[in-house]
């Protein structure tokens, strides 16, 4: 096994961080913060199949070139087109486009400031509040989350202003450019103040021709009371990127919050960790995910939720299709502290198996230490079942759309919960896509 | 119409079709019993192409096709459907999308054109009021949350809406109640004509009280064993298989002589 702390990769990074300048200015006053982050790293490296939490993600492989911590040049109409081409058809949104991490303003379309605030990650980091952001409890060993926090520089800061609901929902377009390999570690603030509403749709795109692009984002959301927030992901990506991203929910009383994962063949490696943290009673949330993977692709789901308070609700439903040589990993967390009590927590993950090649590896984990809770989890694996098929066949139904008819069935439980219907066209839309040769090649 | 000549078929290596041979022509009614074991379903399964099945021997003609040749969807597309004995509840499969795309991809091979969306609404309500079938179909998934005698009735309304030639009920009576078996078997009558043809698989001569067989087959052992009108079923009721059993038996050690 090669040696994370001796790779060419990690030498650079750590030259990197040592080597740039320091002072007040350049870092802000996180300075101390980013050297702890970077110390912990610098003594750790990267993560490797022997820590648990990456058992069966192995990040060696993705991590033997080089890469670039400097941006190229950008083709302005490559990026028009981009930004069409990820534009979701039927669906009147809010636009924010981000290019390399920094918001673009003349290419974003943003409500009134009374609204929404919208602001570079940069411009809020030296402030007092911000200190409650740049460590995280649950990620103090994280070392991806570690590494983030010792480099990012740009990234968003939104803010929905109290008691408003958004007229619309915003769809974030992140654009990358990237002309040789690049690293990316872009870093991002949601605030939904009390009683304020909002609906998020995330989705990045790398233009350029590098060979790899390896993206490390991290994403922290406060969920105030009374609150709502739905964030939808949509990760539809090219083959040379690998994705990891750490998105960290804090939920204070009597929120709802709402995350929609999907993630669609392409990344070679795809790492999620949604860690939910539940800060007060009565609290929903929703943490729904679909994965379609192909090829050779390494999809990995992690989340957490943690019940701190009583009577709170967390619901998750997880389904996979697995096609070709593709790579699962579902992990799922629900953790229920002693005070939790009257929690209500459900988790299922379902995996369908379509290629004799793909694997999956799902592990529901629940810790519970309160007694009067009602939690359940349930996992599967399986194929099609040969009596459904048979059955829409006999009634003259070709294979292929039989087929088709039990994979939306199979996705049911998740796509029914997607209330914007635009969304909901769109994401199914690109599964039938990208699902269509890899059915075709099976039957 | 249909036209079977000594078919024999394995299940697993084990032979459960030992040489069946059958003519059933356009307006016929045929019904098949025969005792539990015999090759009743799989008879129909092996119609409609079950893929589990291996056949050995024999033919199979749909009006000059050979049926044998056609996987399952090609067959009902021709015109073959088979009631389920136990049909499958698909969760997430809408009843009204299996039944729109069953009868577009059904109607494209007949060549004709496609139903508009209110065309197909007035069929599915004229067809649900033509065999009672009042349980509401949209916004539920196919056969989710009906109890058996819905599913079962739910087939012969599949049948309604798919016009085949020739349908196969295998053990469309058993779990049904009296008043479900009458409405079940006056939905089956109104949709005999001159152009289709029945295949009744079933255990009870009860069902045949309704709709009248104008041919009754028993099958024992993998052959049709005995053929006669529907006085042969009444003279089953009365009599069992048994002496049909011993029969069988004795021919076959008079034969090993």
């Amino acid at each position: 096994m090669v040696n994370q702390l001796t790779t060419p990769f990690y030498n650079q990074l750590i030259a990197e961080f040592e080597n740039a300048p320091k002072g007040e200015n350049t870092n802000g006053d996180l300075s101390k913060s980013r050297e702890n982050a970077f110390e912990l790293f610098k003594a750790k490296g990267f993560p490797t199949s022997k820590d648990e939490d990456w058992k069966f993600t192995n990040l060696t492989p993705f991590l033997t070139d080089t890469f670039s911590l400097t941006t190229g040049d950008t083709n302005q109409q490559e990026v028009k087109e981009a930004i069409t081409a990820a534009t979701i058809p039927g669906l009147d949104a809010w636009l924010l486009v981000l290019l390399n991490g920094q918001i673009q303003f003349d290419l974003s379309v943003l409500p009134e400031a009374d609204q929404l605030t919208v602001l570079p990650l940069e411009s809020v980091i030296n402030t007092e509040s911000y200190k409650n952001y740049i460590t995280c409890k649950e990620a103090e060993s994280n070392r991806m989350y570690a590494l983030n926090t010792a480099f990012f520089t740009d990234g968003y800061f939104l803010e929905v202003p109290k008691n408003v609901v958004l007229d619309k929902p915003v769809q974030i377009i992140h654009l990358y450019t990237a002309t040789e390999n690049m690293l990316f570690q872009p870093r991002h603030l949601i605030v939904v103040n009390e009683s304020a509403k909002a609906e998020l749709i995330d989705s990045a795109v790398t233009l350029g021709n590098a060979q790899r692009v390896l993206m490390n984002s991290v994403t922290q959301v406060t969920v105030k009371e009374n609150a709502n927030l739905i964030q939808y992901v949509i990760q539809d990506n090219a083959a040379e990127d690998r994705l990891i991203n750490y998105n960290h929910i804090t939920q204070e009383r009597n929120s709802r919050y709402d995350n929609f994962m999907f993630n669609l063949p392409g990344a070679e490696l795809i790492r999620n960790n949604l860690e939910v943290v539940l800060n007060g009673s009565a609290t929903e949330t929703h943490l729904l995910g679909l994965y379609l993977v192909a090829g050779h692709q390494l999809t990995d789901n992690h989340t957490a939720i943690h019940h701190r308070f009583p009577h709170c609700d967390s619901n998750e439903i997880y389904k996979g299709v697995l096609l070709d040589k593709g790579k699962a990993v579902f992990n799922g967390k629900v953790f229920v502290e002693r005070p939790a009590q009257k929690t209500n927590a459900f988790q299922q993950n379902n995996n369908l198996l379509l290629s004799d090649k793909a694997q999956v590896f799902a592990k529901p984990q629940l810790e519970i230490f309160a007694d009067d809770v009602k939690c359940s989890h349930g996992c599967t694996v399986g194929q099609f079942d040969p009596e459904s098929l048979f059955y829409l066949r006999s009634r003259g139904i070709s294979e292929e759309s039989s087929r088709k008819l039990l994979v939306e069935a199979f996705m049911f439980d998740v796509t029914q919960k997607i209330e914007n219907e635009a969304i909901k066209d769109f994401v199914q839309s690109l599964i039938y896509k990208r699902m269509e040769n890899s059915l075709a090649t099976i039957i | 119409m249909l036209s079977i000549k000594n078919l024999h078929a394995n299940i697993e290596g084990k032979e459960i079709l030992k040489g069946i041979n059958l003519e059933v022509k356009a307006g016929e009614v045929h019904a098949i019993m025969g005792p539990n074991g015999s090759g009743k379903s799989s008879l129909a399964s092996v119609l409609a192409g079950r893929e589990n099945y291996e056949i050995t021997e024999g033919e199979v003609w749909l009006d000059g096709k050979n049926l044998l040749d056609m996987k399952p969807e090609v067959r009902a597309r021709e015109g073959v459907f088979l009631a389920f004995q136990y049909p499958v509840e698909i969760p997430g499969v809408s009843n009204i999308n299996f039944l729109r795309t069953a009868l577009s991809e059904i109607r494209i091979h007949r060549n004709l054109p496609p139903l508009s969306a209110k065309e197909f609404l007035k069929m599915t309500k004229e067809k649900q009021a033509l065999v009672e079938f009042e349980a509401k179909l949209a916004n539920r998934s196919l056969n989710q949350g009906f109890s058996g005698g819905e599913k079962k009735r739910n087939e012969v309304f599949q049948l309604a809406m798919l016009e085949p030639k020739l349908s196969i009920l295998d053990e469309t009576d058993s779990g049904l109640d009296i008043d479900a078996l009458r409405i079940v078997s006056n939905g089956i009558n109104k949709l005999r004509s001159a152009d289709n043809a029945f295949v009744l698989i079933t255990h009870y001569q009860r069902l045949l009280e309704y709709i009248v067989p104008d041919f009754v087959h028993v099958l024992y052992n993998g052959q049709i064993v005995r053929s006669g009108t529907k006085e042969l079923a009444l003279e089953l009721e009365e009599k069992g298989y048994d002496w049909l059993k011993e029969e069988f038996h004795g021919n076959e050690s008079i034969n090993k002589i």
